[in-house]
């Protein structure tokens, strides 16, 4: 059952290559229909989860590429799932322009599969080899275009995510060396007679593998590559960059924190405050530098390097509750970054533009675009009652409950980083609705905005489902952050 | 006695036969009894593996009438039969893949020549893996690089005699220092038998006199032989010979007989000096930190290369760091870790160079990486084999090199102190390898416009696809089911001493 | 129940359906909508002030310890008051002075936004509705900032709101901490900080009041975050600014309260660091307000710094913690706005009949409108605290406050501050009614017309100023009706 969804979308792609479809339009029914398929098993292995480990393969001794659906996999893997029909369904109608768009589709489904491997994987090692796979697989999404600005892009995506896998690997020889199984448990695996007096060195490979994952995750110095690989299509960059690849990063150092070393063993130690330390200068940092960019989707990757620095933040509190923090921003920036992603998709898609100047007076010409993304704006920035207060406070008040002195510097942070993405996203909607006179002269005189209307059905419904998550989340997040508790008291 | 007992000397006599034959013969028989010995060899060299495993212990075949210490002898455990047979398996397949290439490159008349070199390299490969003297092996370490310098050289441009000439200097020198380590055993131990060797120079060092010839001694075998399988800096010899040679001969050289040394010197540490000894001695440190250099220099000259044949030349370079840097952790792990990657690494390089001279053929010959945009689309085989081999190299699951590295990485953490520095350089080196092994396969995959060059079908090459599939299947069986292999050297480890 | 939501909700709703809905007819029916609007949502307010009798509404729960709460206490039947009679006069005068802008519909769509919001601040029952509600403020009040979208008027607008939301996010920096140390987030007299934190947290909680203190102090324009308040304020259409200076303010000045003395409660910060450092950044505002205000030529931002040193009249009041300043504080809270609302429209009369916004052009401006000036003239000196208006008595109490406060220095420092900048807000204020009135020798009368302002306009001026008088002239009952608030904070 867990294999099925990860290769039924693998086995999907392949067809769509191999098929020779007649109409674009049957490309799109059998595409979306696999893919709803494969999210409705997901949902039926989660409300029915299986109990035992499944072991695909062993590797060597006791090594083996093994799944499970614990609550970790249940967040990721069902925020992953019910994203990805909506974002191939609009894929469907961005990718109208673009060329070579099956084998667009073929990687941009097995990623699919790749990613629910990364969420069920049952040991490290499984986890590792999907997240190497992910890797590869999306490298073809990134260079797309195969401009040279994607394909320098996409090497350097390469490069970052393929070294920081090599860091990580050097967590996974000490856990399989210092633990007493591979396997994920919430508390960690460490042996503590095999540790001895070796805890110094165990701390320093943790921050070594921290970083690792953390190249994913793009934490500061390592978050060059997300900017760039903004070049991809937008379905691509708003997936693969707001939730599933870099998620993925967020999700391994959870493994890697709660499940692996275990946040007793690294809470109150220098590792920790190494990590939050990282983690602050990159949430405040990323933000620094959306401000300073421009060009749109530039300046929401910056976004995603911040604000994936929040889920961190949380992760390195190394509580229960930082962890609901964390898994609460995972999930809740994910929906608010695809919907803002895909606002800025569909201004790119309809009017050919991608700089934050050339959108003056564009709210009126697309009201439920620039409605949509003003939802999420303010949504990113904080504003109750909008999911992400919900996500922020968790993360606060974890970071207040946990005493750790560090940590309130990181609620300075949070807020500081709250204020630049104020500036930085509603700016976009201020000259988006609120354009000063000589701009909106400028921009008719040039008829920038002739011809601009909303897109099609098929990039608004994601668009309006987006939206509502965010409003419902926001106004009700009892039940989900109650899970998300459950999920960090090991219930499942 | 069994028959089959008998089967690592005729291997290596059937051999140096096979090359006598050859020389008389035309161009297609030689090829013949070429491919036709080296089958029989993997017949020959499995069925000892299994008569090995099936009694569990090694055992030592006297050639002729005089037992030690007067006699020459060979010794077969497992892990000599398991390198020999994989030694096979790979020469075949590297000589099927490069025959078309071979054809072009090399005179009509002189193709048979290349038959009898490639015979002569093989059986003294089969030597140096099974002899338990070390006079005899000194004998086919210079037959070995007399063979080397052939197959380097056959193919007739400037370039290749350059590097041959280099070559030869480098590996005499290599070789020189070699003898000379022997001839101080032989003055310490009056011995040349492995065995004895290591009984007298136990006994020397447990008696603490000469102890600096000693040394001395151990020195010099090792340098000599990391010249030879050109260590980290002793390299300088290395991509010119990998990089202009005719691919069958480059693939041969990088993934045989550099490994044939290493594998020399492996022996010589457990079975003639001594692990524990050697593990005393500082060499072992030099060789850790020559390896990690290595890694890190080669890699980084491979990413400076703008010439995809001496770029995959180089990563040998840092490749055989990694092996050094296994044996100088001293443990046993690290000893095994290096000889699984002996084995990764033949497999995966030599299908580097056969993938690589896929994707040149379909870019006017030219080597260079502009020319290279987009060869995979032109001869899709050879595209994606080179991806899979330069994944394997990068570390990706599901391929030998992962396994290499865990092995390595694992090896490292139980040695406290060169713990942080090997797994750091590893990770560093997976990096710079990920750096110009995948450039060079978006590069390849990147479509060029128009159709300046040509587009090869399967057809046209059914051989070389095989060759190429074969090698795929050997790189994702060893790292898929590695266990089988590491049990096999670590139970080969053990019968060493 | 119904009211309270009601009353919160309907203009709410109502804004966001104008500005959704298509363009009306014409400018009548879009009036008609908007007054009807007003209209209801007053008696709706009334009703809710009345009937409600100190219960708690939850609405709904943003988690499971962070309900949406309402309730209605003394402080806001105070400030719900204040806001509504400002915001139906300010109302009625745009109907007329928003003639000559465009776009009047988005503007009353906001505007009636805003109107919901303030509400909905004064009748929060705890920190997390009053946080969301203020933030919900900020964003809906800077269309009201940005209308007639020159580049400066943009830029003020953005200034205003990333002001705004940096204070916002001070005091959430507190809000997280609050919540943890505090028993409840539910607004209760005296504080609900618990002992033992009290104990063990010292230092960390007066930290956080600090930070709440500048945080709700940049909406009330206090040092050192006032610099939003001078650009924003004057850009506005002349309603706008009125609104805004009067009543949005005061929605920090209303978190200030609810802070010191709902949730931490006097008897914590008084006599601590945080109280002193609070009055002198209070006293330097007064100062440097007023200062300001005396050297700026142009009419409305001289109000605006008017403004900045005013609300810390107020601010001063509150960090006293004194009964008779604290009342004078709250007084001051509705003295100011009706004066500083009634400025604001005053000042709008003027630039919509004659487009003149400096001091000095205003020369001989009483001949012109007499009775507009006169209101100007008498809301002047209620502002400058002369009897018998309402500005004298607060500012009266604000002073005996502080004398008797017995906190050394400030206790003569204060009222002597106070003192020098109600000269201050005589000699910004009061030349321009003399030159309006009396305009000298040069003048040339024979040019000047008659351009009284239409009903429309003059009206809400004149209810305003009324009311100030009153306040100064009947205080009694407000006092009284005050001095239940205090008795339980102070």
């Amino acid at each position: 059952m867990i294999l099925s969804v990860i290769l039924l979308p693998v086995a999907a792609g392949a067809l769509v290559l191999l098929v020779p479809f007649k109409k674009r339009s049957q490309m799109e029914i059998f595409l979306e229909s696999m893919v709803i398929l494969n999210s409705i098993l997901v949902w039926q292995l989660l409300l029915h989860r299986p109990e035992n480990i499944f072991t695909l393969a062993n590797f060597t001794g006791n090594l083996s590429i093994s799944f499970e659906v614990d609550g970790m996999g249940m967040v990721f893997g069902g925020l992953v799932s019910a994203l990805w029909p909506f974002a191939t369904l609009y894929a469907f109608e961005y990718m109208e322009k673009e060329e070579h768009e099956k084998v667009f589709f073929l990687f941009y489904t097995i990623t699919y599969g790749v990613t629910l491997g990364i969420s069920f994987a049952a040991n490290l090692l499984t986890m590792y080899f999907f997240y190497e796979l992910l890797t590869l697989v999306t490298v073809p999404l990134v260079m797309h275009t195969l401009t040279r600005e994607a394909i320098l892009a996409s090497r350097k995506y390469l490069y970052y995510s393929l070294g920081g896998a090599a860091f990580a690997f050097i967590g996974l020889i000490f856990i399989i060396i210092y633990g007493t199984t591979t396997d994920f448990m919430l508390g960690g695996v460490l042996d503590p007679e095999k540790i001895g007096s070796r805890t110094n060195v165990l701390l320093l490979i943790y921050v070594i593998a921290f970083m690792g994952f953390g190249v994913k995750a793009a934490i500061c110095p390592f978050n060059s590559w997300l900017p760039d690989a903004g070049v991809a299509p937008t379905p691509v960059t708003a997936l693969l960059h707001a939730v599933a690849v870099v998620k993925s990063g967020a999700f391994a150092i959870i493994r890697l924190t709660y499940y692996s070393f275990g946040a007793e063993f690294l809470k109150g130690t220098w590792a920790q405050d190494i990590v939050m330390i990282i983690v602050m200068i990159t949430i405040v940092y990323g933000c620094s530098r959306a401000v300073k960019e421009t060009h749109l989707k530039r300046r929401l990757a910056y976004s995603t390097v911040s604000n994936l620095s929040y889920i961190l933040f949380g992760v390195t509190l190394m509580t229960p509750m930082g962890m609901v923090g964390a898994l609460s921003h995972m999930v809740f920036h994910a929906v608010m970054k695809i919907s803002s992603f895909f606002c800025v998709g569909a201004i790119m898609h309809q009017t050919g533009k991608s700089y934050v100047h050339e959108l003056d007076g564009m709210g009126y010409k697309m009201p439920c675009v620039f409605g949509v993304y003003t939802v999420s704006a303010l949504a990113l920035t904080g504003v109750p009652p909008l999911a992400g207060f919900i996500s922020k406070w968790n993360l606060a008040s974890a970071a207040v409950v946990s005493g750790n002195r560090i940590a309130y510097g990181g609620i300075a942070a949070l807020l500081i980083s709250a204020l630049l993405t104020a500036i930085y996203m509603l700016t976009i909607v201020m000259r988006a609705f609120f354009p000063d006179r000589e701009s909106e002269r400028e921009a008719a005189l040039k008829g920038a905005l002739d011809n601009v209307t909303d897109p099609g059905w098929k990039m608004l419904i994601p668009l309006f489902v987006f939206t509502a998550f965010i409003v419902i989340f926001g106004l009700y997040s009892a039940p989900v952050v109650r899970f998300f508790t459950d999920v960090a008291g090991g219930v499942y | 006695m069994e028959l089959v007992q008998n089967f690592p000397a005729v291997s290596i006599l059937l051999c140096l036969f096979a090359g006598i034959i050859s020389s008389g013969l035309k161009k297609k028989a030689a090829r013949w009894i070429n491919t036709a010995l080296i089958l029989a060899e993997i017949v020959l060299n499995a069925c000892t593996l299994g008569y090995l495993l099936e009694t569990g212990e090694s055992y030592v075949y006297v050639m002729g009438k005089f037992p030690a210490p007067w006699g020459n002898e060979i010794r077969a455990g497992v892990l000599e039969a398991l390198t020999a047979l994989f030694f096979c398996v790979i020469m075949l397949l590297s000589l099927e893949g490069g025959r078309k290439k071979l054809a072009d490159e090399v005179e009509e008349g002189k193709t048979y020549l290349y038959y009898v070199l490639a015979d002569l390299l093989l059986s003294s490969l089969l030597a140096l893996v099974y002899t338990n003297d070390l006079f005899t092996a000194y004998v086919f370490v210079e037959i070995n690089t007399i063979a080397a310098c052939g197959l380097i050289m056959i193919r007739q441009n400037g370039r290749t005699i350059e590097a041959a000439a280099r070559y030869m200097i480098m590996s005499l020198l290599g070789s020189g220092l070699l003898l000379m380590g022997i001839c101080m055993l032989y003055d310490l131990t009056g011995h040349l038998l492995m065995s004895n060797i290591k009984e007298q120079v136990e006994i020397l060092y447990a008696s603490g006199e000469y102890k600096i010839p000693l040394l001395v001694t151990i020195a010099l075998i090792s340098v000599g032989l990391s010249i030879k399988s050109a260590l980290f800096p002793f390299h300088a010899w290395l991509p010119d010979a990998y990089g202009y040679s005719t691919v069958s001969s480059a693939a041969i050289l990088s993934s045989l007989v550099s490994k044939g040394y290493i594998f020399l010197l492996i022996k010589i540490i457990y079975r003639v000096i001594g692990f524990p000894i050697f593990y005393n001695s500082r060499i072992i440190d030099m060789l850790f930190i020559f390896g990690l250099m290595g890694m890190v220099f080669g890699s980084l000259s491979a990413i400076k290369e703008n010439d995809v044949r001496r770029m995959i030349a180089f990563s040998s370079v840092a490749q055989i760091g990694y092996i050094y840097m296994g044996i100088g952790m001293g443990t046993q792990a690290g000893m095994s870790a290096s000889i699984f990657h002996v084995l990764s690494h033949a497999a995966t390089k030599s299908l580097l160079f056969i993938a690589a001279i896929g994707l040149t053929d379909v870019s006017d010959g030219s080597r260079k990486f502009r020319h290279l945009t987009g060869a995979a689309y032109r001869n899709k085989w050879a595209g994606a084999a080179f991806t899979v081999g330069a994944l394997s190299m990068v570390g990706v699951p599901l391929f030998s090199g992962f396994i290499s590295k865990l092995l390595f990485a694992q090896a490292a953490v139980q040695n406290e102190i060169k713990m942080l520095p090997a797994l750091i350089v590893l990770g560093i080196s997976t990096i710079l390898n990920a750096i110009y092994f995948m450039k060079t396969v978006i590069r390849i995959y990147t479509p060029v416009g128009g159709n300046r060059y040509d587009t090869v079908t399967f057809k046209d090459m059914k051989s070389y696809v095989a060759m190429l599939i074969c090698f795929i299947a050997l790189n994702v069986i060893l790292g898929v089911s590695s266990q089988p292999v590491t049990d096999l050297i670590e139970q080969g480890l053990a019968m060493f001493s | 129940m119904l009211y309270i939501i009601l009353s919160i909700f309907f203009p709410v709703f109502a804004g966001i359906f104008l500005l959704a809905g298509k363009d009306m007819r014409n400018r009548k029916s879009l009036l008609l909508t908007v007054s009807l609007v007003l209209i209801v949502t007053t008696v709706l307010t009334i009703l809710a002030i009345t009937l409600m009798g100190g219960e708690m509404i939850t609405l709904f729960n943003l988690t499971d310890r962070l309900p949406i709460l309402f309730r209605v206490d003394e402080l806001s039947v105070v400030f719900s008051v204040m806001v509504l009679t400002v915001s139906v006069c300010t109302g009625v005068f745009s109907f007329e002075y928003m003639k000559h802008e465009e776009k009047e519909k988005r503007y009353y769509g906001f505007f009636l936004i805003v109107l919901g919001v303030l509400l909905a601040l004064c009748f929060s029952g705890n920190l997390i509705t009053f946080y969301l509600f203020f933030e919900l403020l900020t964003i809906s009040s800077v269309p009201l900032v940005i209308h007639n979208r020159s580049r400066e008027a943009v830029m003020a607008g953005l200034k205003y709101l990333f002001y705004s939301l940096c204070g916002a996010y001070l005091c959430l920096f507190g809000l997280y901490f609050i919540e943890q140390y505090g028993n409840t987030l539910t607004f209760s007299a005296g504080g609900v900080i618990s002992n033992t934190a009290a104990a063990e947290h010292q230092g960390i909680l007066l930290g956080i009041a600090f930070v709440m203190l500048i945080g709700f102090g940049v909406k009330a324009g206090m040092l050192p975050m006032h610099a939003w308040l001078p650009t924003a304020h004057p850009v506005a259409p002349a309603p706008a600014s009125a609104l805004l200076s009067a009543v949005i303010v005061k929605a920090g000045i209303l978190g200030i309260i609810r802070i010191v003395y709902y949730i931490f409660g006097a008897s914590f910060l008084r006599g601590t660091w945080v109280q002193s450092v609070w009055m002198i950044l209070t006293l330097l505002t007064v100062f440097m307000g007023s200062m300001l205000a005396y050297r700026e030529p142009v009419m409305k931002k001289r109000l605006a710094y008017s403004t900045v040193s005013q609300l810390s009249y107020i601010l001063f009041g509150l960090s006293v913690m004194e009964g008779d300043s604290v009342t004078g504080g709250l007084l001051h809270v509705l003295c100011h706005s009706f004066i500083k609302a009634a400025l604001f429209l005053c000042v709008g009369a003027v630039i919509y009949q004659t487009g003149r916004t400096k001091a000095k052009e205003l020369r001989g401006i009483g001949k012109e409108m007499p009775m507009l000036m006169w209101c100007y003239t008498i809301v002047s000196l209620g502002l400058i605290g002369i009897p018998p208006t309402g500005g004298f008595i607060s500012k009266w109490y604000l002073a005996t406050g502080a004398l008797s406060s017995g906190i050394p220095v400030f206790s003569w420092l204060g009222p002597a501050i106070l003192l020098i900048s109600a000269l201050l807000t005589a000699g910004y204020l009061l030349p321009v009614a003399l030159d309006g009135f009396f305009p000298g020798e040069s003048f040339d009368y024979t040019s000047v017309e008659k351009k009284e302002p239409s009903a429309f306009m003059m009206a809400p001026v004149l209810i305003l100023t009324i009311l100030s008088v009153l306040m100064g002239l009947f205080p009694g009952h407000i006092v009284e009706y005050l001095s239940q608030i205090i008795e339980k904070i102070v």
